[in-house]
């Protein structure tokens, strides 16, 4: 790996060697003390179902092509690939339940620590919903919506589709997807399907287990959409709000506290908490008080409702620690690497764990419940303030890395600006400059961070493409980080990377917002569970036009993906009639059959289908292409 | 004539070659003639003498070539590494952890490590030479044994190669070419 870039993210670049010199390991070594990875895992052929195997098919056809119980290569490829959307949308939709569960708490008149934050965007729900908000008491209207969006966990009828799934899209994608029988109807139901139908012995039809694989991803989508719309009514729905990125947020003189993982339950109240209690964190000698920076998805989650700085994406979290001034990182779930607590053992850094179900050895676990939220923030910021007093000065090197970002477009806020332009009619603008190829089309970027690409070059690289060739373009997740940390979230990018048409639209909406000057090159539209936000935007425009969504100008990228949660999304994105690009070769190889059927055959049954593409330049250029064929398609 | 043919080896095609690394574990474990299971709940410490390599995009097993002419045996100053019955032969018990052979070997294909099943408590750390010896200490009773990695390889990209049959199978499709090449002139 000697030419090997590990990262084109300067701050990466400014720790890596000092994480080096001071034998700190980081997931860049260990994905190299890691190779070369198992060629028959990679290729997905590798099967651990049942404790016969492990069953490995050889893909050159001198050994087994047939499992213990005879399963081929294409059940064993299909069985393992449905797993993991089955894994991701159970980790959507878990979370997704928290929501729902402390929304309805909140209508019951429990969990003092929360509210209704956005009472118009609840009312707005249970008009979508079918519940007749009107005249309701707004904690009944609460209660109603939570009851309807966890009936999509419970309900017994089959043929009855989930709630959040009917009402969020086109009624003719809702119509085709019943007509598969892929349509949810119990969000729980479906990923306990997945587990029965890949155990040994059942589902060994590749194509019908894919089938299973989509049912299973609509699950997901319907999770973390009542995920995202719920939070922002507890928590407020995200405006445009200027902020900064990457690690040199953390500041020298305060107690630094990174919240990190993907649920705002927790991080949103010890923001509360950390403001009133700055000055305790003086009297320890911070003279700047508490500095709440942001992690991963949690990061988004606040960075966008609140101006919280983000300090770092997935594949860097370990950094943060190595600049030695972070004194504590809050976890919740997902995505947190347990490596964190091994780095934290070379610092002062208290690492703490806050939900029961995810605890890490080395950590500091301070559990978080809804009715005593206030208190468990209250303990893990004195633990902060502790840990902040042991901090060692000489191994303090925070990077002097920050870049602006404009974040906080929802759906709402993106509305809101165009509504500037045309308050009657506000998607008009929009589909107007779409239409007259001032916009050729939007692209949404998701996604994690892969050590198997050079951390965040994917993104940064796609997206300069898309810019000149006028393309819209959105961002969640780790991409969103990756985009805000390396200054693509800002006017400046537009100025520089923007073609003209692009940027004169951007221009024109981002004067009209009150901006004075144009709307950021990409709009954060949120953690990797806010996906569903740009769905609302394309279901809208859809709509509008009268189309389904496989008709639109519309491609998603996820070009350093890596987990579970991706292989869902990816998969509803696919489902829903957006071409998908991804930019890590899956470990689906070993099967024709499923290659086959995820990058063409649903290109016939769903209008969506996968790009596989490493390389991001030739990425950037396949996009464009499906942009350019789906104008044609409309005859624009 | 014990030492008149060439040596046995063992040969990899790079690319059948997996990566999944199942040679290094059998190699390992058929050395410390254990099973996989007792080998990791004992926490044995297990050296394969082979190992995976990935180079420009192709993966394969590196082993001892059996040099006709080999370095370690001429540098080795205990006479610990010797030729004998077709094989770089390592008596491990002569063998005293100094490492020329690791320099000398063109393939890196020797290594310095610690008995599997080290206590510990001894004056020196005792390290030994370890190399493929084609499972040569796997053969007991004088039965043939084939060699471990051979055997696990699911791809079957490692084979023991017979110099002397490898040759004469050489000779004889080169010789149908000449003959092949020949009729059609003549013709
Ligand atoms: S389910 Fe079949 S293929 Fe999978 S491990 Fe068991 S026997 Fe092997
Ligand atoms: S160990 Fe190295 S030098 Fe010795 S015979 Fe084998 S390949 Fe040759
Ligand atoms: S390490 Fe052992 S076998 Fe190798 S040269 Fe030294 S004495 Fe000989
Ligand atoms: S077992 Fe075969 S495929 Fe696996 S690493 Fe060894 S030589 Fe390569």
């Amino acid at each position: 790996m000697s030419n090997w870039k590990n990262s084109v993210d300067p701050a990466v670049d400014y720790l890596l060697p000092i994480a080096k010199k001071a034998g700190i390991e980081t997931a860049w070594d260990r994905y190299e003390a890691m190779q070369p990875q198992c060629g028959f895992g990679e290729l997905g052929v590798c099967c651990r179902i049942c404790w016969k195997g492990p069953c490995r098919i050889d893909p050159f056809g001198n050994g087994p092509q047939r499992g213990v119980c005879g399963a081929d290569a294409h059940t064993i490829v299909a069985r393992n690939l449905i797993r993991m959307i089955a894994a991701g949308a159970a980790a959507h939709s878990e979370h997704g339940r928290h929501i729902a569960l402390t929304l309805l708490e909140v209508g019951e008149g429990h969990a003092p620590a929360y509210r209704i934050k956005d009472e118009q965007k609840l009312r707005k729900i249970a008009e979508k919903l079918n519940l007749a908000p009107a005249g309701k008491d707004i904690r009944q209207v609460a209660k109603e919506v939570a009851l309807a969006s966890l009936d999509d966990y419970s309900r017994q009828k089959r043929n009855v589709p989930c709630n959040w799934a009917k009402e969020t899209l086109t009624a003719e994608r809702v119509d085709k997807l019943a007509e598969l029988g892929v349509m949810p109807h119990n969000i729980d139901a479906v990923i306990t399907e997945i587990m029965g139908r890949t155990h040994v012995g059942c589902d060994a039809d590749a194509v019908n287990l894919l089938l299973g694989g989509i049912k299973g991803a609509l699950a997901d989508y319907t999770g973390m959409c009542l995920s995202t719309e719920l939070s922002d009514v507890i928590f407020g729905t995200p405006k445009p709000v200027i902020t900064q990125a990457n690690l040199g947020v953390l500041k020298e003189d305060a107690v630094n506290i990174a919240v990190h993982g993907h649920n705002p339950l927790l991080s949103e109240i010890i923001c509360d908490v950390a403001l009133k209690m700055n000055e305790e964190a003086k009297k320890a000698g911070a003279k700047e008080g508490i500095n709440v920076v942001g992690i991963c998805c949690t990061g988004n989650e606040v960075m966008m409702r609140r101006g919280i700085p983000l300090a770092t994406n997935y594949l860097s979290q370990e950094m943060a620690i190595i600049t030695g001034a972070l004194d504590a990182m809050v976890v919740d779930v997902q995505c947190i690497m347990p490596a964190l607590t091994s780095v934290a053992e070379c610092f002062h850094t208290e690492i703490i764990t806050t939900m029961a179900e995810n605890k890490i050895t080395g950590a500091t676990h301070i559990e978080f419940r809804e009715d005593s939220a206030v208190e468990s923030a209250k303990k893990i910021v004195e633990v902060a303030i502790e840990a902040f007093k042991k901090r060692d000065k000489r191994k303090v090197n925070i990077p002097d890395c920050k870049q602006t970002a404009i974040t906080g477009f929802s759906a709402e806020a993106i509305m809101a600006v165009l509504s500037k332009l045309n308050a009657n009619d506000p998607l008009k603008p929009l589909i107007d400059n779409i239409i007259n190829g001032n916009i050729q089309g939007i692209a949404l970027f998701a996604g994690c961070n892969n050590p198997k690409a050079i951390h965040d070059n994917s993104f940064i690289t796609i997206a300069k493409e898309l810019a000149k060739n006028n393309v819209l373009m959105l961002a969640t997740g780790c991409g969103a980080g990756a985009f805000a940390k390396n200054g693509l979230m800002t006017q400046e990018a537009t100025e520089a990377y923007a073609g003209e048409s692009l940027k004169a639209v951007l221009t024109a909406l981002g004067k009209a917002a009150g901006l004075n000057g144009p709307l950021p090159l990409v709009l954060h539209m949120g953690s990797c569970v806010d996906n569903s936000r740009a769905v609302n935007v394309a279901v809208a425009i859809a709509n509008k036009l009268g189309v389904d969504l496989d008709k639109l100008p519309l491609v998603a990228s996820a070009p350093e993906f890596m987990s579970e949660k991706a292989v869902a999304i990816g998969t509803w994105a696919v489902t829903l009639g957006i071409p998908t690009h991804i930019g890590i070769v899956p470990q689906i190889m070993g099967s024709s059959v499923v290659v086959e059927f995820l990058t063409e055959k649903a290109k016939d049954l769903l209008g969506g289908y996968f790009i596989v593409e490493t390389n991001p330049e030739l990425a950037a250029a396949k996009l464009v292409a499906v942009i350019k064929e789906r104008r044609r398609g409309l005859g624009i | 004539m014990a030492t008149a043919n060439e040596n046995y080896f063992i040969y990899a095609d790079p690319r059948k070659c997996l990566g999944c690394k199942n040679c290094e574990i059998a190699c390992a474990l058929a050395h410390a003639n254990c099973d996989l299971t007792t080998a990791v709940t004992r926490g044995l410490k297990l050296k394969p003498r082979n190992s995976v390599v990935q180079v420009g995009g192709m993966v394969m097993p590196i082993q001892c070539r059996q040099c006709e002419d080999a370095p370690c045996a001429h540098a080795c100053p205990t006479g610990a590494i010797y030729q004998e019955d077709k094989f770089v032969r390592i008596n491990e018990g002569n063998c005293i952890g100094c490492k020329v052979c690791t320099m000398v070997c063109p393939f890196g294909a020797i290594i310095i490590a610690q008995e599997e099943k080290d206590e510990g408590n001894r004056r020196t750390k005792n390290g030994k030479a370890r190399k493929c010896d084609l499972c040569y200490s796997r053969k007991q009773d004088n039965k043939e044994v084939s060699c471990a990695c051979v055997e696990a390889c699911p791809t079957k990209a490692i084979m023991l190669v017979d110099y002397e049959s490898y040759r004469k199978k050489l000779i004889e499709e080169r010789g149908k070419e000449l003959v092949r090449a020949y009729s059609v002139i003549k013709a």
